[in-house]
């Protein structure tokens, strides 16, 4: 008797009871695939996950939101009322603070230039905004504090939404519409990318932030305003004067909530800690979990596959087979199952995190570990699954089971 | 000397606190190469475990088992294993086809497990031999109860084996599919294979020139005992060929 026919036989029973095989197959490979995608992404995303809170929130920088407003998506109707005068306020009271800058934003602006029609997220910010949230532009001019004053129409955009508007043209100089408010482009904003949602940040155009409130949006408030601290040291002492100033401006009565949102130096720092412990623990883990649950699935098919074909145990060991020839074929069984899952799985993960880190634009896809653990685990899992029906399997007594 | 000798074999279970069962009391018979034997006997005689101590399925507690001579009952479990592949051969009242498998593969099982070449004219001939040529790609599921088992015994005659132990083999077939069974291994018992088949059937049992009845763990019947050395063929008869029968 030799090993290639065991293995033919092994694949005859997988051809005989196709649904089980399939299933088992299956559930390998989503959990393989899953594996492979984690891993292959987990040091790209972590890199991203940083440049992103670094982009967004700066080394040193408070965010000041009013209640209600998500500092990523804009007011909503019931936000409290936040004002440019009380965050000048602030400024003017709190010594710490060096830098600051007010923000207004229309998340889905309508914009369009001659024929062409384009939504954008539209930002209005002052002149200091190039400063306080690092982002200059690269060519053209960025709006001064005259044109801020004035609430003149004047856009600085960004490369996707320039892409749009005017392909292959220079966006400087031209006119476009927001909301039909006419605007002249005189500047390229610094290229940003997506951030951690997938959001293109580039799809933007920034405007002078009292524009945005008078001539578009027709408001008197901010939605949120980054503060920049002298000395990231003391910035919980900062963010504390900077709460008793807009409790003092809001009126707000001892015991009553802040009606504004503070996002400090320190939440960012265990945002970004965060951040880094899901992707670094449990993402792995939960990947983990699942080609463990998958491998027990397995199991259990095969147990109660080896149940249902007891008379079929029975009869090899009748033609021949020893204890060992039975434990054997169930373990090659589960063995070609679960390995093609789990090379199927490989490979789609690897395509799915070659796609994703294209649409997030992750720089770096670590096929090696990913390959190598996936392969790994599904060798694991194939193992643990397949001992103990196999061991079933093989202590079954033929005459016992065909009678 | 006889092909299959017991002597004296006995075989307890006991399961959990239950009473022990005493299947074989001292079972002791010898059947000679070619003969066609039955072992009739009520249900609960002891006839299956006679069976399966015949066709090294189950080991007996105490006695000799000699198969051509040579002591079989104590060999190891991988001895015995390819004993059950090369010289005996099984036909079950259940068929025990395997399910979604053509006549073919299911006739090619044995030689799995054997180091023969040739596995698909083997099992070809087999079937020949049991006139279903014309069915080799059929699954049991498109077979009649009849053919089933007549698949059944071409796998059981595909590794040419010495000796063919049958357990009611009739015992699933109407009457008709029944006679038809009992032809074929009339006719392979011709072409000179010792069959053994096991059955409460007094009329199947009436059919084999040799009758031993076995009730309450003995034998307490055989119309045509053999005496040693009265081998009806003779010890060196050759092992008929597939080729040769029909």
């Amino acid at each position: 008797m030799t090993r290639q026919r065991l293995l033919i036989e092994s694949l005859r029973g997988l051809r005989r009871y196709q649904v089980r095989s399939t299933f088992v197959a299956l559930g390998t490979l989503v959990g393989i695939a899953l594996v492979t995608l984690v891993l292959s992404l987990n040091q790209g995303v972590q890199r991203k996950i940083g440049t992103t809170i670094r982009q967004i929130f700066g080394g040193d920088g408070i965010l000041v939101g009013a209640r209600g407003t998500s500092l990523l998506g804009g007011p909503r109707p019931d936000a409290a009322r936040l004002t440019i005068d009380d965050i000048a306020a602030v400024a003017g009271a709190v010594p710490g603070i060096v830098a600051w800058d007010p923000q207004q934003v229309r998340p889905a602006a309508a914009v369009k230039a001659g024929a062409r029609a384009a939504t954008v997220r539209v930002l209005g910010q002052s002149a200091r905004s190039p400063v306080v949230w690092d982002r200059p532009a690269i060519r053209g001019r960025f709006f001064d504090d005259d044109q801020v004053r004035t609430a003149a129409r004047v856009a600085v955009i960004g490369e996707s939404a320039s892409a749009r508007l005017f392909p292959g043209g220079d966006p400087v100089g031209q006119e476009l519409l927001i909301e039909s408010v006419p605007f002249t482009v005189i500047g390229v904003l610094q290229r940003f990318g997506t951030d951690i949602h997938g959001m293109d940040r580039d799809n933007e155009i920034v405007v002078p932030v009292t524009t945005l409130m008078r001539r578009v949006l027709n408001v008197d408030t901010i939605a949120l305003a980054k503060l920049v601290a002298a000395d990231a040291d003391h910035a919980d002492a900062v963010v504390e004067d900077v709460r008793r100033v807009l409790r003092e401006r809001h009126a707000l009565q001892p015991g009553q909530d802040d009606d504004f949102r503070l996002l400090t130096p320190r939440e960012v720092r265990e945002m970004s800690g965060m951040a880094r412990r899901i992707m670094s623990t449990y993402v792995p883990l939960g990947a983990t979990i699942v080609v463990a649950v998958s491998a027990a699935i397995t199991a259990l098919l095969m147990l109660s596959s080896v149940s249902r074909r007891r008379a079929e145990v029975g009869l090899r060991r009748a033609v021949g087979a020893t204890a060992g020839d039975v434990g054997a074929q169930f373990t090659l069984e589960t063995a070609c199952m679960v390995g093609a899952g789990g090379l199927g799985g490989v490979v789609l993960g690897l395509a799915a995190a070659g796609h994703l880190a294209r649409h997030l634009r992750v720089d770096s896809v670590d096929a090696g570990v990913a390959v190598l653990a996936g392969l790994a685990l599904s060798i694991a899992a194939g193992l643990l699954a397949g001992w103990l029906p196999a061991r079933r399997a093989a202590r079954i007594e033929p005459a016992v089971a065909l009678r | 000397m006889a092909m299959i000798e017991l002597e004296d074999i006995t075989k307890r279970y006991q399961k959990g606190g239950a009473p022990v069962v005493h299947a074989l009391r001292g079972v002791s018979l010898a059947i000679g190469r070619g003969e066609l034997v039955a072992i009739a006997g009520a249900s609960g005689s002891g006839k299956s475990t006679l069976m399966n101590v015949l066709g090294l399925l189950d080991r007996p507690d105490g006695g000799r088992y000699r198969l051509d001579g040579r002591e079989v009952s104590t060999l190891s479990a991988r001895e015995q294993a390819g004993l059950r592949n090369t010289r005996i051969g099984f036909v079950f009242q259940a068929f025990h086809l395997l399910p979604r498998t053509s006549a073919l593969e299911n006739v090619e099982l044995p030689l799995v497990y054997s180091d023969r070449t040739d596995i698909r004219g083997l099992g070809q001939r087999a079937l020949e031999l049991v006139g279903l040529a014309d069915r080799v790609a059929h699954t049991p599921a498109e077979l009649s109860g009849g053919q089933q088992q007549r698949v059944a015994i071409a796998r059981a005659l595909v590794n040419e084996p010495d000796l063919m132990l049958a357990d009611e083999p009739t015992g699933n077939l109407d009457s008709e599919s029944a006679a038809d069974i009992l032809a074929t291994f009339e006719a392979l018992h011709a072409s000179g294979r010792t069959i053994v088949i096991v059955t409460h059937d007094a009329a199947v049992a009436a059919r084999c020139p040799r009758r031993i009845r076995i009730a309450d763990g003995r034998v307490v019947e055989d119309t045509r005992p053999l005496c040693a050395g009265a081998d009806p063929i003779g010890p060196g008869a050759a092992r008929p060929a597939l080729q040769e029968v029909r």
